[in-house]
């Protein structure tokens, strides 16, 4: 029995539907992130969870109790917002106990339940404060106490990070993800950032103009994705234009290399274009075009990262890029040199749609 | 049920500013018996002496305004540009005239610059019109010096101003040519609201036993019936005016800076 | 430091230069001082001293005469009673445009009106209200004529404190628009959510949360509002003349011609209203700083 489903869930705003049949089952406890561009629906969803939205139609339950009729206050969720939305008029103390108060809880057990909250973020320290004192990344993290403090039974994040600095970003999500682990709330995280989601999440759900293009583990949607669109917004990737040779031994053409891939392409006609995809990390330079799949082209440009060089190369018509560990015994291929990249067959992806 | 409310209460709002509005006029049609008429209006513009104190206000707001622009455009420049540590200080007395009643400054104008003392700006006529124009100009300082000094903050005036000397301008120049016209539009809008208070000031005119527009209107409202209402019609679409043109200056300035 | 420094050459020190920026600020400097600062301190100066010029408390003493006592009450009671009408109506105004659910556009225009409106003052405000709720006035005369109701009858007169009150709110409702919209504004809804989503009414985010937040720009600009109905000479001077005793009409009468006959008990009443003005203005100013703190 999962703990939060959305079923045939829509959402029209006038004319415009900005979320179209949208069905998910999430276990208790789990980690979901919602991943898409701006516009896409994932914002009106997690509102629509909390109650500030109401359904166009579908229905949205928790924990085997539909929503429908609740209004936001009914629902005991916690939500962390993007610009924090702490209280400036409450202290940080204040602005911990205020779901409890609103409650009616006892003074006693309000104090003690600030007190643990502010233990869990490590702000028991500035528990006098006023959020006008505080960076964002402390402002945040009160926030997410606030949220925790009266024990909701789903925890909301809308875009909690996108508006501090990088560095606390990674720092913060990381606490989130260490505390949500800890207490075992069951969390939805709305992100535009890939590597957030990819990062912190048990499942992602990446969300293309109102639906859900692909619900599956980090692992999964990176490495296999379902449409062109997961594939291109979930890491980078390379697009080779091919052109199907014969179907049945699933086997293509690159300009004028052929290869065979590891997916069936038997829905092609021999001639069909066909649209393939590769991360730039899967394949290795190698001296011949021995082994398991191999593609050879002219390098336009390597370009020194550090850690990575990052090579473009061109096979007759559509140019890639690959990514190699730097070997400081090694040199970066030139720009001219004629090189072979090596990679495994089920690396290269055949992208449907 | 929500909305019902809101209307309810913009409706009370608008209904406190229309009814006077709508009172006055009525009022000033009503001079000729039983049919509307301009007749009010007729009289108060044949009055000569209408004629001489709201020419006298007009000279006076436009001394004022001249005053108030040699005076504050310099100076709000100058503090930003050497002085930044002056401005908390500057801000703060240029809010006073808010604070002390225009009555009590000009209490104090009297008492100090009377006949026997040693400045007796009271002992002539010019000296009086002098002494009341710094007084209406001390009256729209806390408008004129916040409208230029946000109209400065938005340019950038030490780059202008270095550009400006690099290039050999001296002071008076980079005042006139360069400062200025990049803050017209805030001086403007000063000048204008300078204008309105000015033309309808009474307290400090009437204290000074000058012949202004501001005690005209008070004297004919003390002996007359009809005619007050003609004025304050016309005192209304003047402040209208006024405060029209601010608006539409500033809406200028706007489509000047998105075009640019 | 080493010892050979010293036999370094000496740096050439820089000519000394009188700091003559500060004569830029110099003209402002004196206009103020003349115009603004000493006039205010002869006055203050001369409310503790006698008329040969030694020090005295005498004539702060004289204000706590009946008469002036009481032209100080009906001053601050005419303050008050705008000032707090102005607040409410003005908020409920601003509240409805900006939190009601009105339609956009009106926003724009009541902002323009309330902007001239609040600057109508002065003698022809006294006019307009004379024309609508004096005796011969268009809403006196309609609503006995139309309706039977006899303002007169009831107690209603436009020459009187309540008269006053009701003719300074034409300019105390839209001042109070003008500076409390920001503030709703500064109301963000995610306040109002995240309150929603830890469980809290709609009445208890009000109690807890805006009404906090709102308070001090309120407080603020009730503060403001007394000040400036406190001041107000020339509206109470056109609509009553000299049939209502409030303070700035006595310090007018007294300017004029010594009504008081004691020219230092003018300067008495005349501190008097810096005090209370500077009391409010001091009070806005420093509520102001405290909400803004809160809505950066």
């Amino acid at each position: 029995m999962s703990f939060l489903t959305l079923t045939h869930v829509q959402k029209s705003f006038g004319p415009v539907q900005v979320v179209k049949d949208f069905n998910m089952s999430i276990e208790k406890g789990e980690f979901i992130s919602f991943l898409g561009p701006s516009g896409c629906g994932k914002t009106t969803i997690l509102r629509m969870i909390a109650g500030f939205e109401t359904p166009s139609g579908g229905t949205i339950s928790i924990n085997g109790k539909s929503q429908q009729n609740l209004r936001p206050n009914q629902r005991n969720i916690g939500m962390v917002f993007q610009a924090y939305a702490l209280f400036p008029n409450m202290n940080v103390a204040e602005n911990v106990a205020f779901g409890l108060k609103v409650a009616g809880a006892p003074k006693t057990e309000i104090a003690a339940r600030v007190k643990e909250m502010l233990g869990l973020i490590r702000l028991d320290h500035l528990a006098d404060r006023y959020p006008y004192q505080m960076s964002g990344g402390q402002q945040q993290r009160v926030a997410l106490a606030r949220a925790l403090a009266p024990k909701p039974q789903v925890l909301l994040l809308d875009e909690p990070l996108s508006a501090l600095d990088a560095k606390i970003r990674v720092s913060l999500r990381e606490e989130i993800r260490a505390i949500q682990q800890k207490l075992g709330i069951t969390t939805v995280f709305v992100t535009h950032d890939q590597e957030e989601a990819l990062s912190i999440s048990d499942r992602i759900v990446v969300m293309n103009a109102g639906k859900a293009d692909q619900i599956g583990t980090p692992f999964e949607v990176y490495n296999t994705p379902a449409t062109r669109f997961v594939a291109s917004f979930v890491g980078t990737l390379n697009v080779i234009e091919a052109k199907v040779v014969d179907p049945a031994s699933n086997r293509v053409a690159i300009g004028d290399q052929q290869l065979t891939l590891r997916h069936s392409i038997a829905a092609f006609k021999a001639g069909d274009p066909i649209s393939l995809a590769m991360r730039p990390e899967t394949g290795s330079l190698a001296e011949s075009a021995e082994g398991d799949t191999a593609l050879t082209g002219k390098v336009v440009s390597a370009h020194f990262l550090g850690s990575v060089i990052r090579t473009r190369m061109d096979l007759g018509g559509s140019t890639i890029s690959f990514d190699m560990f730097n070997n400081p015994g090694l040199l970066p291929p030139a720009a001219g040199e004629t090189v072979t990249l090596r990679f495994a067959a089920s690396d290269l992806l055949v992208l449907l749609d | 049920m929500k909305k019902l409310w809101a209307w309810g209460a913009l409706t009370v709002g608008l209904l406190y500013f229309i009814l006077p509005l709508l009172g006055m006029t009525n009022f000033s049609l009503k001079m000729r018996r039983g049919v509307y008429s301009l007749d009010a209006y007729a009289v108060v513009l044949g009055d000569p002496r209408f004629q001489e104190t709201f020419v006298f206000s007009i000279l006076m707001a436009l001394a004022t305004i001249i005053f108030g622009v040699l005076l504050v455009v310099p100076t709000a420049y100058w503090v930003r540009l050497k002085l930044p540590g002056l401005r908390p200080y500057i801000e703060f007395v240029t809010l006073l005239p808010l604070v002390i009643p225009a009555i009590v400054i000009v209490f104090g104008y009297i008492r100090l610059y009377n006949t026997s003392s040693w400045l007796p700006l009271t002992g002539s006529i010019t000296g009086t019109n002098i002494l009341l124009m710094f007084g209406y100009a001390t009256l729209a300082l806390p408008y004129m010096y916040r409208s230029v000094d946000t109209g400065l903050r938005s340019i950038d005036i030490a780059t202008l101003t270095e550009a400006a000397q690099s290039l050999g301008a001296g002071w008076t120049t980079i005042l006139a040519k360069i400062i200025l016209p990049n803050v017209l539009v805030a001086v403007l809008s000063g000048a204008f609201l300078t204008f309105a208070i000015v033309i309808g000031e009474f307290t400090m005119a009437a204290l000074l036993n000058r012949p202004a527009f501001g005690p005209y209107m008070q004297l004919l409202g003390a002996n007359r019936a009809y005619e007050p209402a003609a004025l304050a019609v016309m005192s209304f679409a003047l402040t209208w005016g006024c405060l029209g043109l601010i608006q539409l200056v500033s809406r200028f300035q706007k489509g000047v800076q998105s075009a640019a | 430091m080493s010892s050979d420094s010293s036999a370094a050459p000496q740096p050439t020190r820089a000519p000394f230069r009188l700091p003559l920026h500060w004569l830029g600020a110099l003209p402002f400097a004196i206009f103020v001082l003349l115009f603004l600062i000493l006039p205010t301190m002869r006055i203050v100066i001369g409310a503790f001293q006698t008329p040969e010029g030694s020090f005295t408390l005498e004539n702060i003493r004289g204000l706590f005469t009946t008469s002036i006592l009481s032209a100080y009450w009906i001053s601050i009671k005419i303050s008050i009673a705008s000032a707090l009408l102005g607040c409410l109506i003005g908020f409920s105004v601003a509240a409805a445009v900006v939190l009601g659910g009105l339609p956009k556009w009106i926003r724009g225009p009541l902002l323009t009106f309330s902007g001239v409106a609040s600057n109508f003052a002065g003698v022809p405000l006294a006019f307009a209200f004379l024309a609508t709720l004096g005796p011969v006035g268009l809403l006196t005369v309609f609503l006995r004529t139309e309706l039977g109701i006899d303002l007169r009858a009831l107690g209603f007169n436009i020459l009187s404190f309540w008269g006053l009150t009701v003719t300074y709110l034409f300019f105390q409702i839209p001042l109070m628009i003008l500076i409390i919209t920001p503030a709703l504004d500064g109301l963000k809804r995610e306040w109002r959510e995240a309150a929603q989503i830890l469980g809290a009414t709609n009445a208890q985010y009000w109690r807890l949360v805006a009404f906090p937040i709102l308070l001090p720009s309120f407080l603020g600009t009730l503060a403001l509002l007394f000040a400036n109905s406190f001041g107000a000479v020339a509206t109470a001077i056109a609509l009553t003349g000299s049939s209502l005793s409030i303070v700035p009409i006595l310090l007018f009468a007294q300017i004029r011609g010594d009504v008081l006959g004691n020219p230092h008990l003018g300067y008495a009443l005349a501190f008097g209203m810096i005090v209370i003005t500077g009391i409010a203005n001091t009070i806005y100013i420093w509520l102001r700083a405290r909400s803004e703190r809160w809505l950066k």
